[in-house]
């Protein structure tokens, strides 16, 4: 081979190095779509609450974490208490239903989780909302009396269910990484406070009952009232709402067990068929009819079959099939399974009002009259085919109003609340369990909580 | 971005005008160096001009250019391990040569990433494992072929489910969130790894690499220190596993290759569970000692024990394997090529289990000119997995068929599967196992496309510009449906109870861009300098969809298309990058001092704009002792090399968008919104591992005997970890770069021909180290992982000072004799035993594996016998808190053990009494950590080369007959199943638990293969 001419070397060269620059430069190109891909599903943060649109879906953002709430308040309300008893796999609901609660339970943390994610959302819209500009005033009003009754709402609950839990009232991280627990009397106060200013700011009505209006927090105040045996103000919220005429007591029990925002919901959280929360481990549809990790307590089958729940019986169905074993075949129906669309949680509902203002009656001594606790009494009885109570002492009555909130409002959440608050669930309890300990009148505090947040450390409640 | 690209492109400049000036006048001659035994190429042989300084080595592909001034010259070619050859040039202008081997061994080809070198030439730490090694192992993916052949490579099968999950590691686990594989590389692409399904069936899932087929492989080499790794930068820091396909080699005549496999399969042990009559003693004991009555709760003595099902026996068969393979390859100076085609088919030990796979694959090679090549590389495959649910399912197969009571059957009297509206059908939780495995369809089909094109040019002599383009494409369709007779499409309301049909289809592809330049020179004679650059562009995109679908009229309509109810139904789409620049220097002087430098420059589209570009480089140097004048009296030795690496590596795969704050999606009552997802981190950055290794290489006696040493140290830090915060912050973690992760070893590779002669025996042996240490968390506080388990926050834990894959629980003392109860260590002395009480109870790291082979020829006859063993490991044997459970519930079989359970006062035991629904004795405790130490006989292999004039008869050129069995025999104290095993598959914090896993099986087979 001939030496090559240094000229043509040359030109060759600077052919080669053209192409060589070609092949970076389309590298080049595509640099930014190699390196800045952008996610199809997620919104950045600073996206979120910025203009007048993001309003209305952070505001549904703010509903989806209260609805992340109630299963898990259900299962405190109600297998804390005498109601259930284990039938599967399940370690926290083995621990719930042998009344062998650890600090470790995973409802335990379920509900502090949902609770207090709950509460950032509606700190962060309490933060945020003041700041968007373009929103319309009432809008804005309105979003934050939702906020803010959310607040109430998740405070009062964890008030009741742990005592003292840590006081979050914004959303700094490094603050709230280390934030020890607020005695329960000054977080219920600040849970009022919340429901006082949501008060005056929400809307009269509501488009369904699925979201919050004034007789939202009316009832929610009666509630509150009654737990602080504040029975004037828990009689006088009782009957605002049950003077206002939103609500009609459904004629037939059955349809407040099988159907979705009957005429007698004031508050209750709403899943489609699509979004229902199927085998999710606490999805109530699928622990009580799916895989019937829990089932209803002899006692409870008892009493809700008993003549004097009437109708109420419906809340339950027995299928001789699965008697077998421990089983004793029986299924809470009132979430329905997961095709029926009937997996609605409701918070509250009228019979709850009469319920409230018969026992604050009763506990006022007003016993008997139109204004007195039998009437309230016997609108229930009334609707359940019950012989209406005429007469009785008042703890007669007050017993009987414990025997009617079970017929009513059994899995609504409520037993054990109840329990404790009327100073029986020593009393009830110790005969339903022998496991049971007064320490399980409050909840711990998740395990993962105090390893996480310094400010809890040796502070769990008494007895976990 | 805009300052760094002018940089790399001045580089490139300057390395094509640098060698520019070294033109010299005279003939160019070019070739290529080729191995005599085998005809592969050989790079790293120095070719000089004799009686001058002027000189090159030969590239990856063994390729040189040598300019030489006239007809006259002679070429030498040296390389220590081959034997020396001079050619005269003459009027030749391509000289094409053969090597013989001098030294056994050393001058075996060693694949680096993107270039190729002599094993003499390794300055870092690189084991290799050849196709010879499993090639009459029935493994269904190559990963699998890496247990027990390697030191360092720590390789456990999750089960013995067909193409399930294996879980590699090399030189232990560096990360806690991260993920904790290798990278794996065939034929320069970085493939799909894990698994590819977006359906996991209880904890045990499919694997990526089952689609490759193992029979294509050529070599496997592991990358295992910085120095080897740093080319791959940010994602090398768990190792790099580099596989090469067969391709043709240079004047090798057309050879056609048949072979056939059949076998049999069964697993390795089944537990010993209690007959119906046993179970019921036990059961109405427990009830009684609960202070209730047995006949209420439906325990009564010759009615529930009138039957008794073996349902491990119902649900288990005899699987048949088979695989047959064709394939051709050739090749001539210019063109090489290998074409095959494989079908294997395996039934599972589980009824209706089964993974049948069509892989087919081309490589081709074609040199136009001297100074133009070019080729490509194609795999086709397509896999029909039949899959069951296992593990942590309840409506396994056999998961639930060991836990099922025997007294139910799984069949009426007619011979039909009891279904969930019978009157005897078992229901909830174990359902009717053998139900669950014939009815449901769940079938996987997956294809794989591999491909690449590649051109390779030298500009000027040995400066070569290598282009290559690839592409990874899988899709993966999940084809399910559970009809009405089954636990989730009849039994559970949740669900509907008329069928449940699932519909996944994901595609992975990956589109990959490598460019590099190369440049080997030799100067003065005796400074071989070889010098690579790259760029690279990957891009990977996943786009999935699934939808499941509800209330089907009636059984026979299957299909979504049918269903009354379609929901859950979702579609996304994922895309990340790395953008790269790399570079290798090779140096050595006199082949005595050597030293690499190699580094990469990385972006990731993981990470936010202040910290998406690290910079990973590593150094080593090596000293060829026995090239020292000194050590010539020393005969016996042929080679010994000691060299020592330093560098950094990374770890970029923690997912995508971990460093943005978000907000996703949620629902409310039929309306949309959006909800808090995770926090912001923008400081989000790679994990980093700094690595130090020192080791050894010697050859004595003629290369019979070759020992390598590596010892290491690596610190990982920068965790990328999702620190755990407390949930009053509105989330429960945070992801950060946090803490940090040692691991120290040790590895020993001999490899010794103890007889060679008419009987020629030679043994592999190889034993690994691995101390893993968690340095560094962001607090103090124990970190769950694994299960949630009774009475404990989880079943393992994170802290520092302990290895990742510490197991957690109650330290059981044992039974009181007086009571019967369980004792435990009162660990904070409160006089109770709660969560507090647990402590570390265990690791599941070995304190060493590997593996030993022997293998013995004997005129046509050989036998191989390999080994594999780990020492030192716990098993959480966590199926036993269903099986031994203390009668914390009756809806499980025991197994054996529990009738040593305590009776009376005064029984000495280490199974305490039963008591009905009493779980503090079956709180989760060391008493269910068990020691995972085994010694298997993994594969035997006896073989029968038929004799020439018999084979020429039929035209063919050798015929081969062999019968193979694995996992023939364990030796171990582990009393469940199996000690290999890891229910998480994959998972490295909670590795090595059992829990109701499917174990090993045990394959015999007879295989024949003949070429023409």
């Amino acid at each position: 081979m001939a030496p090559a001419l240094p000229g043509r070397a040359k030109s060759d060269l600077m052919k080669r190095y053209t192409k060589l620059i070609l092949l970076t430069l389309i590298t080049l190109v595509s640099c930014r779509e190699v390196l800045e891909p952008q996610p199809v599903d997620l919104l950045v943060d600073q996206l979120a609450l910025n203009e007048p649109a993001d309003v209305e879906t952070v505001r549904i953002g703010l509903y989806s974490s209260l609805r992340g709430m109630a299963a898990p308040m259900i299962i405190a309300g109600d297998f804390t208490a005498d109601y259930i008893q284990h039938n599967g796999t399940f370690t926290d609901y083995r621990e719930l239903g042998t009344k062998q609660i650890t600090a470790a339970n995973g409802a335990v943390s379920a509900l502090w989780s949902a609770m207090y994610r709950t509460i950032y959302v509606a700190n962060f819209i309490i933060e945020r909302l003041p700041e968007v500009s373009g929103v319309r005033d009432q809008t804005r009003r309105q979003v934050l009396a939702e906020a803010r009754f959310m607040r109430g709402f998740a405070y009062f609950v964890g008030a009741h269910t742990y005592g003292a839990v840590p006081k979050v009232t914004n959303t700094d991280q490094t603050a709230n990484r280390n934030i020890g627990r607020t005695p329960k009397a000054e977080i219920l106060a600040f849970a009022l406070e919340d429901y006082q200013a949501a008060l005056a700011d929400a809307p009269d009505e509501a488009a369904s009952a699925a979201y919050v209006s004034k007789n939202v927090v009316r009832a929610a105040l009666a509630r509150y009232y009654l737990y602080q045996k504040n029975w004037a103000q828990a009689e006088q919220f009782a009957t605002q709402v049950i003077d206002s005429k939103a609500y009609t007591l459904e004629s037939d029990y059955q349809t407040i067990v099988t159907a979705d925002f009957t005429d007698e919901s004031i508050l209750e959280v709403g899943y489609t068929v699509s979004d229902d929360p199927g085998t999710s481990t606490f999805g109530l549809n699928n622990i009580l009819v799916g895989r019937r990790e829990v089932i209803p307590s002899n006692q409870v089958v008892v009493a809700l079959i008993s003549p004097e729940a009437g109708t109420r019986r419906s809340t339950i169905t027995f299928n001789s099939q699965q008697l077998k074993g421990s089983d004793n075949g029986w299924t809470v129906r009132k979430y329905g399974s997961a095709d029926e669309d009937n997996n609605n949680i409701v918070l509250f509902r009228l019979a709850e009002m009469y319920l409230i203002r018969a026992e604050a009656r009763a506990q006022l001594g007003r016993l008997s009259g139109a204004n007195g606790a039998l009437a309230d009494l016997n609108v229930l009885r009334n609707r359940a085919s019950v012989t209406a109570l005429t007469s009785g002492s008042q703890a007669d009555i007050l017993s009987a109003i414990e025997r009617e909130r079970i017929y009513e409002l059994a899995f609504e959440g409520h037993r054990w609340y109840d329990l404790v608050r009327t100073g029986r669930a020593q009393a009830v309890m110790t005969a339903f369990s022998p496991n049971w300990n007064s320490r399980y009148e409050l909840w711990p505090v998740p395990q993962s909580e105090i390893q996480r947040n310094p400010a809890l450390k040796g502070n769990q409640n008494p007895g976990y | 971005m805009n300052n760094y690209y002018p940089k790399i492109l001045g580089i490139l400049l300057l390395l094509l005008i640098l060698p520019g000036q070294l033109l010299a006048q005279g003939r160019r001659i070019s070739g290529r160096v080729t191995s005599a035994q085998d005809g592969s190429s050989i790079p790293g042989v120095n070719v000089v001009v004799r009686g001058t300084t002027q000189g090159v080595s030969t590239d990856a592909d063994g390729n040189y250019t040598i300019t030489v001034p006239g007809d006259n010259a002679v070429l030498l070619f040296t390389s220590i391990g081959l034997v020396p050859q001079e050619i005269t040039v003459g009027n030749r202008t391509t000289i094409n040569l053969q090597m013989q081997e001098a030294v056994n061994e050393l001058a075996q080809v060693v694949v680096t990433g993107y270039n190729t070198a002599q094993k003499k030439d390794i300055t870092g730490s690189i084991a290799s494992v050849s196709s010879e090694r499993f090639k009459e192992i029935p493994i269904a993916s190559f990963d699998q072929a890496l247990q027990g052949q390697a030191a360092g490579v720590q390789v456990t099968q999750s089960s013995g489910t067909p193409g399930g999950g294996i879980t590699v590691r090399v030189r232990g686990n560096t990360s806690i969130s991260a993920s904790n594989r290798p990278l794996f590389i065939v034929d320069g692409v970085p493939v799909e790894d894990g698994a590819l399904s977006g359906r996991d069936f209880g904890g045990q899932s499919d694997n990526a690499f089952s689609l490759i087929n193992p029979n294509d492989i050529e070599s496997i080499q592991i990358l295992k220190d910085a120095s080897a790794k740093a080319i791959y930068g940010s994602r090398a820091a768990n190792g790099v596993v580099l596989v090469t396909t067969k391709r043709g080699k240079t004047n090798q005549k057309t050879t056609f290759t048949a072979e056939a496999q059949r076998g049999l399969t069964d697993v390795v042990k089944r537990p010993d569970l209690l007959n119906s009559a046993e179970l019921l003693e036990l059961q109405r004991e427990a009830v009684i000692n609960a202070g209730e009555n047995p006949d209420r709760l439906g325990l009564i003595k010759g009615i529930t024990d009138g039957i008794n099902t073996d349902w491990v026996d119902a649900i288990l068969r005899k699987g048949v394997y088979q695989q047959y393979q064709v394939s051709a390859t050739g090749g001539n100076e210019r063109t090489r090529f290998y074409l095959s085609g494989n079908f294997r088919d395996e039934e599972g030990v589980q009824l209706n289990n089964r993974f049948t796979r069509y892989t087919g694959s081309l490589n081709l090679d074609h040199k136009a000119t001297s100074q133009l090549s070019f080729g490509t590389n194609l795999t086709l495959a397509r896999a029909k997995n039949k899959r069951v649910k296992g593990d942590n399912f309840l409506d396994g197969v056999y998961s639930a068929a060991v836990k099922s009571l025997p007294y139910y059957s799984p069949y009426n009297e007619q011979g039909k599967l009891y279904a969930p509206n019978d009157a005897n059908y078992p229901g909830f939780p174990n359902f009717n196992p053998v139900a669950q495995a014939v009815l449901p369809r769940f079938d996987t089909y997956s294809v794989k496309i591999l491909g690449g094109l590649y051109a390779e040019y030298e500009f000027i002599q040995n400066l070569r510009l290598r282009s290559k383009v690839s592409i990874d494409y899988n899709n993966v369709t999940e084809d399910n449906f559970e009809p009405s007779s089954t636990a989730i499409g009849g039994f559970l309301p949740s669900v509907g109870g008329k069928g449940y049909g699932v519909f996944i289809n994901q595609n992975l592809s990956t589109f990959i861009n490598s460019n590099t330049l190369t440049y080997n020179t030799i100067l003065a004679g005796k400074h071989r300098l070889n010098g690579m650059l790259g760029l690279e562009v990957l891009q990977r995109t996943q786009v999935s969809g699934n939808l499941q679908g509800r209330l089907f009229p009636s059984d026979d309509f299957t299909y979504i298309t049918s269903a009354g109810i379609v929901d859950n139904g979702s579609s996304a789409r994922l895309n990340s990058g790395l953008l790269s620049t790399f570079g290798e220097i090779r140096y050595d002087y006199d082949e005595r001092y050597l030293a690499t430098i190699t580094a990469r420059y990385d972006g990731s589209s993981r990470f936010g704009r202040s910290r998406r570009f690290g910079f990973f480089p590593s150094a080593s140097l090596a000293w060829r002792i026995s090239g020292e004048k000194f050590m010539e009296r020393f005969r016996f030795l042929n080679d010994l090399k000691l060299r020592t690496s330093f560098g950094y590596t990374g770890n970029e795969r923690i997912g995508d968008f971990q460093f943005l704050g978000t907000w996703a999606a949620v629902t409310y009552s039929g309306a949309s919104g959006t909800g808090p997802a995770a926090l912001a981190n923008a400081t989000l950055q790679w994990e980093r591992t700094r690595e130090a290794n020192i080791g050894l290489d010697a050859s004595f006696f003629n290369g019979r005997l070759n020992v390598t040493f590596d010892a290491y140290s690596n610190l990982t830090d920068n965790l990328l970890f999702a620190e755990p915060i407390p949930v009053t912050t509105g989330f429960g973690s945070v992801q950060g770069n946090i803490g940090s992760v040692s691991n120290k070893g040790m590895e020993l590779t001999i490899s010794t021909v103890n007889i060679d002669r008419v009987i020629r025996w030679n043994t592999d042996l190889n034993l690994s180290r691995n101390i893993n240490r968690v340095e560094e968390l962001a607090s103090e506080e124990p970190l769950f992982r694994g299960y949630t388990a009774n009475g404990v926050t989880g079943t393992n834990v994170i802290v520092p000072g302990q290895p990742l894959g510490t197991f957690w629980g109650l330290k059981f003392l044992g039974v009181d004799p007086a009571t019967g109860d369980a004792i435990y260590e009162d660990k904070n002395d409160d006089g109770r035993i709660s969560p507090d009480d647990a402590q570390i109870i265990g690791t599941a790291q070995p304190k060493l594996f590997g593996g030993l082979t022997n293998r013995i020829t004997w005129k046509g006859f050989d036998l191989s016998v390999f080994f594999q063993f780990s020492y030192g490991n716990k098993v959480l044997n966590m199926s036993n808190t269903s099986f031994i459970n203390n009668g914390a519930d009756l809806e499980s079989n025991q197994t054996r053990k529990a009738m040593q359970r305590w009776q009376k006062p005064g029984d000495i035991t280490s199974v305490p009494r039963y008591v009905y629904q009493n779980t503090y004795n079956n709180y989760h405790s060391s008493r269910f950590l068990e020691d995972g130490s085994y010694l298997r006989l993994k594969n035997l292999t006896f073989g029968y080369n038929l004799d020439k004039r018999w084979v020429s008869r039929v035209k063919a050129s050798s015929a081969r007959i062999f019968v193979s069995g694995t996992n023939l025999w364990t030796l171990t104290r582990y009393t469940g199943s199996d000690p290999e095993v890891s229910t998480l598959d994959g998972s490295t914090a909670a590795q090595g638990i059992d829990f109701f896993t499917f174990p090993q099986i045990r394959t015999a087979m007879v295989g024949l293969t003949v070429s023409f």
